[in-house]
């Protein structure tokens, strides 16, 4: 009883030192908005300039005191790098359709190859399932130039250098110890009852499995989807070194050959770098939610 | 089957009390779940496994240089041996750790300031995000091109800015100075991965229970003392896997240091990475350059074992 009683005064003691430590949160506060009036800057500066110069001509951009603000605005080079009439044009269409199409196969492969994987980690339990599963996990952790040159000899015996069957068989492995990570994080969620109920009902396991398991996965699945698209689109080492004829190229390393050849264009060469940066941008800014649980899920315990 | 639903949500099962059945026998019975992941392990083994082993072999052979592999010399190891005595070696690793060790604490502070910053609801906090996340999203070719402007020796952004504010008479070479070539790649290392730090460490803020910082607060902690002895320890977890991925990212990083710098000037900016690549695809020793693969591996396997323990580390106290 008197310890209890001896309790009340050190609560109601700090009355007024709160106050002080509410001004204090105004000092903190202000410290966050710095940070992050500095980090803005910092992220948004760079982009901004890539943009200004992307806006000027070749003559304007190369003048000593820069030109802050172009006096003469031209989307010339946007125009030369989108029309197919012209051969810069039709170069970096070329490229900007192979890095496309690679990473959309390279997308659709990683999944289907990892949500059947996922299902097996989470709900069957045979031998080797936990170190499987960990070596998996562990792909990321091997640096791309490593493995080159194994996968460049690799793929010159299987004939494979210098076509995208190279580079799409490479890629999908990136988004795929995130798939099976994330979704085995999903179907760990899903009741088993409701399965158990399907093949009740005369379902097969694989029925049960595909009717009913993943379509409740769906935002599992766009969310790896997106990050493997983005990972296989910003890919630079591996293309560098399989593909060498020139319309096999992809817009990374296109981007560089391209802009090698004739002494460096950098209102162009910012121009394409924009261009090549908006596909993903959109991507992740319309399905910013999945592409964050992506990269969040599993380091985060909920 | 009743156990096997019980334990559906932990990570390990008891497998004690069925031992009956020997390896083979269970793999038999599980002949079908196999079928499942066969396919990712089919890709994996041929992405994966195969490189690994094919590096570790090349390691202890001198390759030809015309790349027909069945005419590679057994050295034993003396590819080791000649890349851990030469000098080269030793400047590269100073570099890598210098590249691997100020890009990581960099880019985990501010992102740990920007994660801070936005753990409250506030007007345009989304779009702030997402901005911020801009960098991170975007190819590292397209931003290294565009760093490389903003450095350029006579026409570059920065080089103006700093002689327009009278900090130097003349705009500096940063890319070709041995001096600044390492710290201005670092900084464009930052700009692209701190915003990875962010969400991760934003991810992890919403683990951190509100009452306990309210009774905190009621009990008369200020700011520093509840992040400190609260936000902190809630945040520990997810910390350890951030700065374990961003040191894997750095040490794997290529494309900044490649297209940026190419190593140069004199070396000044040469890390493992662009040194193997420069062995391998440059003067085509792929035997050399396997080692020093190898050496690397060894490297990530000690970071990688670090990485799953720090993964699991959360499972086990949810089965406990």
């Amino acid at each position: 009883m008197s310890t209890q009683t001896a309790t009340p005064p050190p609560r109601f003691g700090p009355a007024i030192p709160r106050k002080r430590s509410k001004k204090r949160i105004g000092g903190w506060r202000w410290a966050g908005r710095g940070i992050l009036a500095f980090l803005l800057l910092f992220t948004a500066l760079p982009m901004a300039w890539m943009i200004i110069t992307s806006l000027k001509s070749q003559l304007a951009a190369l003048q000593y005191p820069p030109q802050w603000w172009p006096e003469e605005v031209t989307f010339q080079n946007y125009i030369q790098l989108l029309s197919p009439n012209n051969e810069v044009g039709q170069e970096f269409l070329q490229y900007f359709w192979n890095s496309f199409y690679v990473s959309i196969l390279s997308t659709i492969l990683g999944v289907a190859v990892a949500v059947p994987a996922a299902y097996a980690f989470s709900r069957f339990r045979f031998p080797g399932r936990q170190f499987l599963f960990f070596s998996v996990l562990l792909r990321n952790m091997f640096p791309a130039v490593v493995f080159l040159m194994p996968l460049f000899l690799l793929m010159k015996w299987l004939g494979l250098v210098n076509t995208h069957g190279s580079l799409i068989l490479t890629y999908l492995t990136f988004g795929l110890p995130l798939s099976i990570w994330l979704l085995k994080g999903f179907y760990d969620n899903i009741p088993v009852q409701l399965e158990q109920a399907a093949r009740i009902d005369g379902a097969t396991r694989f029925q049960a499995f595909f009717y009913i398991v993943m379509p409740l996965s769906s935002p599992g699945i766009i969310a790896t989807g997106i990050y493997a698209f983005i990972m296989a689109w910003n890919e630079y080492v591996y293309a560098l070194t399989f593909m060498n004829s020139k319309d096999k190229l992809t817009l990374p390393v296109g981007l560089q050959r391209f802009f090698a050849e004739y002494a460096t264009n950098w209102p162009g060469l910012m121009a394409a770098s924009f261009i090549m940066s908006v596909p993903v941008v959109v991507l992740f800014l319309v399905l910013q939610k999945y592409f964050v649980r992506a990269l969040t899920e599993g380091a985060v315990k909920s | 089957m009743t156990i096997d639903v019980a334990h559906q949500g932990g990570a390990m099962p008891a497998p004690r009390l069925r031992r009956k059945p020997n390896v083979f026998q269970r793999i038999v019975r599980h002949w079908n779940d196999y079928t499942y992941i066969a396919p990712a392990l089919l890709v994996m083994l041929l992405v994966i496994a195969f490189p690994i082993y094919y590096t570790i072999e090349l390691s202890f052979f001198k390759t030809p240089a015309n790349l027909s592999m069945d005419k590679k010399i057994f050295v034993g190891l003396d590819n080791y041996w000649a890349i851990l005595t030469s000098r080269s070696f030793w400047d590269v690793t100073y570099n890598t750790l210098i590249w691997t060790v100020f890009s990581t604490f960099f880019a985990f502070v501010l992102g740990l300031g920007a994660a801070l910053a936005l753990n409250r609801e506030f007007l345009g906090r989304g779009i702030l995000r997402a901005l911020l996340l801009i960098p991170y999203v975007i190819s590292a070719v397209a931003a290294s091109y565009v760093w490389k402007w903003l450095y350029h020796s006579d026409f570059g952004v920065i080089g103006a800015l700093s002689v327009q504010f009278g900090f130097t008479d003349r705009p500096i070479n940063f890319l070709d100075n041995i001096y600044t070539a390492l710290p201005a790649i670092i900084v464009v290392n930052i700009w692209k991965e701190f915003s990875f730090a962010m969400i991760m460490l934003l991810a992890g803020l919403q683990t951190v229970p509100d009452q306990l910082l309210r009774a905190a607060q009621v009990d008369g902690a200020n700011a520093w003392q509840r992040f400190w002895h609260i936000t902190m320890p809630h945040l520990k977890g997810v910390s350890m896997v951030t700065i374990l991925l961003l040191v894997v990212t750095n040490l794997n990083s290529f494309i900044i240091p490649w297209i940026m710098t190419g190593g140069g000037p004199a070396g000044a900016t040469d890390i493992w990475i662009t040194q193997i690549y420069q062995m391998a695809f440059g003067r085509i020793r792929f035997g050399m350059a396997s080692a020093y693969s190898v050496i690397l591996f060894i490297v990530m396997m000690l970071l990688g074992y670090f990485y799953v323990k720090a993964l699991t580390r959360g499972d086990e106290a949810k089965v406990g």
